[in-house]
């Protein structure tokens, strides 16, 4: 616990520095603020073109649809804010410099992530509360607090998942020299995350229920407050999925950047 | 005195793929993987002291970096044992990276975006260093260094001697009983590399920092180092006082002379067919292995049949043993 404590005040404190330093560049901090609100809406136009044609998407009507989106939007706001920095990963690997992160007397995992927080992540956040409370009021569902310590911890589960995936596929980059490519097709099949799983075919169903596990991001989770009579098992399991994807991807990213020695110089 | 760091019989080897050539050879080389064995560093033993500042030196690739990796726990050897401060650098990462400090010439390692005093003030944190020690050493730190312009200016602001300067004292804001530096005053212009050195001398005197130093620069050597270490081809070519390394290769020196006439450095190779011989602008070099011959000998010898005008003596630098050393244990 005391180690917790640790942990957390130095991210306190290295994250309030960061903001700081970030706020200083205005004009960047504003166009990509600007830039983040245009992917969300453009986002919104596609889904809505989508169901001005199909009015449900194998028996999941509009609103519930939002709800997975809403739900998948605010899932990946943790994985954006706090472990962007795996995206440089593969920069820092290939040039060496990755070695300066190896004298601390410090989680390497930890002090690696904690040197940058993806403000634009907020933004995201915003629009994802939106859209999950708009679909849940039209959505009729009602609220009970057990409704509420449900959704954050499935949420929390999401979260996991979505980092666990990111963390896997930057880590690829301690054996192979171009990681981009497996980066840029987990970012791509996260947006597989907002639809049902069940319309995709089994063959794809099972990879995204176990080899890539984005079901676990938005479809698994919404199950427990959309569909309350039938929830299958793997939802009520996907806490545990989200807690193991996450302990086995850290893991593999330690053991990268154990096995890595750095270039010459 | 007490020792700091134990190498005892250490080899690293790596696993090289033997690559061929061309786009035939790559698609090859997808296929068949013909590793070899390559031993960056091959059976080095020594024992450092507390305090001591060592000139780890040593030709591009000889096996430097490797070593300095395994002593900070990044690299494993294959054979042989480490203990640095009594840890096994490799097996208690987390618990060697508290001892020590370790700066690389060129890549900083403070938060970049940040002004320097938040540096210190987060390392200050994850190293837990208390509020008294941070004191003192800051106060050190003034005494020392000119810091109060560079503690509000971010990293990324910093020239490069500045940022050297700052990471120097960044790594030994903590207190450590080791510094790793590598080449600490690579492209530095020449005040800031005695700016760096009379820091590090200052610095190894207060805390009584063990320093290993490695760098290419026998500038930094002269300044500071008492011992010095040379591997090449990852094996330990030399260990001891650098005193005793200019004797160690013969009492050397060098007679420049000027001559006139045409050919001066053949007449002189002529006259002393066994000496090392060179030519810069208008001086010839002879090499004189004093323990053999004296120079007043060779000079005479010139003297006899030479219209020699002008002469000068020059004693063997640090640089010109430690090039000696290099080419001998190449060949």
């Amino acid at each position: 616990m005391k180690k917790i404590g640790f942990y957390l005040r130095i991210y306190r404190k290295i994250l309030a520095q960061d903001l700081k330093s970030k706020m200083s560049y205005r004009a960047d901090f504003i166009i990509s603020t600007i830039g983040m609100i245009f992917t969300n809406i453009a986002g919104f136009v596609s889904f809505w073109i989508l169901f001005k044609n199909f009015p449900s998407i194998d028996g999941w009507g509009y609103y519930e649809i939002l709800f997975l989106y809403g739900f998948s939007l605010i899932s990946l706001t943790p994985v954006q804010c706090l472990f962007d920095n795996n995206w440089s990963l593969r920069n820092y690997v290939y040039s060496g410099d990755f070695i300066k992160y190896c004298f601390r007397p410090i989680n390497l995992f930890f002090y690696y992530q904690s040197e940058v927080f993806d403000v634009k992540g907020l933004g995201q956040l915003a629009f994802g509360v939106g859209t999950l409370v708009y679909s849940w009021i039209k959505l009729g569902l009602g609220f009970s607090p057990l409704m509420l310590l449900k959704v954050i911890v499935f949420l929390v589960t999401a979260s996991l998942v979505m980092i666990a995936l990111q963390n896997a596929a930057a880590a690829t980059c301690f054996w192979i020299v171009n990681s981009f490519y497996i980066l840029d097709l987990t970012l791509k099949f996260k947006d597989y995350a907002k639809y049902p799983v069940t319309i995709f075919s089994p063959l794809f169903r099972f990879i995204f229920t176990f080899l890539m596990p984005i079901a676990f991001i938005a479809y698994y989770p919404s199950l427990v407050i959309l569909r309350p009579d039938a929830v299958p098992l793997l939802s009520w399991l996907s806490p545990v999925f989200g807690l193991a994807f996450f302990y086995l991807s850290y893991k593999l990213w330690m053991f990268g950047a154990m096995k890595y020695s750095g270039t010459g110089s | 005195m007490s020792k700091i760091i134990e190498i005892q019989n250490v080899s690293k080897e790596f696993k090289v793929l033997n690559r061929r050539e061309g786009l035939k050879g790559s698609i090859m080389d997808l296929f068949s993987r013909n590793y070899k064995i390559v031993r960056a560093v091959d059976n080095i033993s020594m024992d450092i002291n507390q305090g001591e500042i060592v000139g780890y030196l040593g030709p591009n690739g000889a096996g430097k970096s490797t070593t300095i990796k395994m002593m900070t726990g990044v690299l494993e050897p294959t054979s042989g044992g480490i203990l640095v401060n009594g840890n096994e650098p490799y097996r208690n990462r987390t618990k060697n990276a508290q001892e020590i400090g370790v700066v690389f010439g060129q890549r900083s390692q403070l938060w970049w975006s940040l002004p320097l005093i938040e540096s210190f003030k987060l390392l200050k944190d994850i190293y837990r260093v208390g509020d008294a020690e941070y004191n003192g050493m800051m106060e050190m730190y003034r005494e020392l260094v000119d810091i109060e312009g560079l503690l509000h200016k971010p990293v990324r602001q910093m020239s490069l001697g500045q940022r050297t300067l700052s990471d120097i004292l960044a790594a030994f804001l903590h207190d450590p009983k080791i510094v790793f530096l590598d080449e600490p005053t690579i492209g530095l212009d020449v005040s800031m590399k005695a700016k760096i050195r009379e820091l590090i001398h200052a610095l190894n005197k207060e805390k009584n920092t063990t320093v290993i130093l490695t760098t290419h620069d026998m500038g930094d050597v002269d300044a500071l180092c008492r011992r010095i270490v040379i591997i090449d081809k990852g094996k330990m070519l030399y260990d001891n006082d650098i005193e005793h390394l200019k004797s160690f290769f013969g009492s050397y020196r060098t007679l420049k002379i000027r001559v006139d006439g045409e050919n001066s450095i053949e007449n002189v190779r002529a006259e002393l067919p066994d000496f090392m011989v060179s030519e810069q602008d208008e001086w010839v070099s002879v090499l004189v292995d004093e323990e053999k011959t004296t120079v007043m000998d060779v000079l005479n010898r010139l003297i006899k049949t030479l219209d020699v005008r002008d002469m000068r003596l020059e004693e063997i630098s640090t640089e010109d043993v430690i090039k000696k050393i290099y080419e001998e244990g190449a060949a």
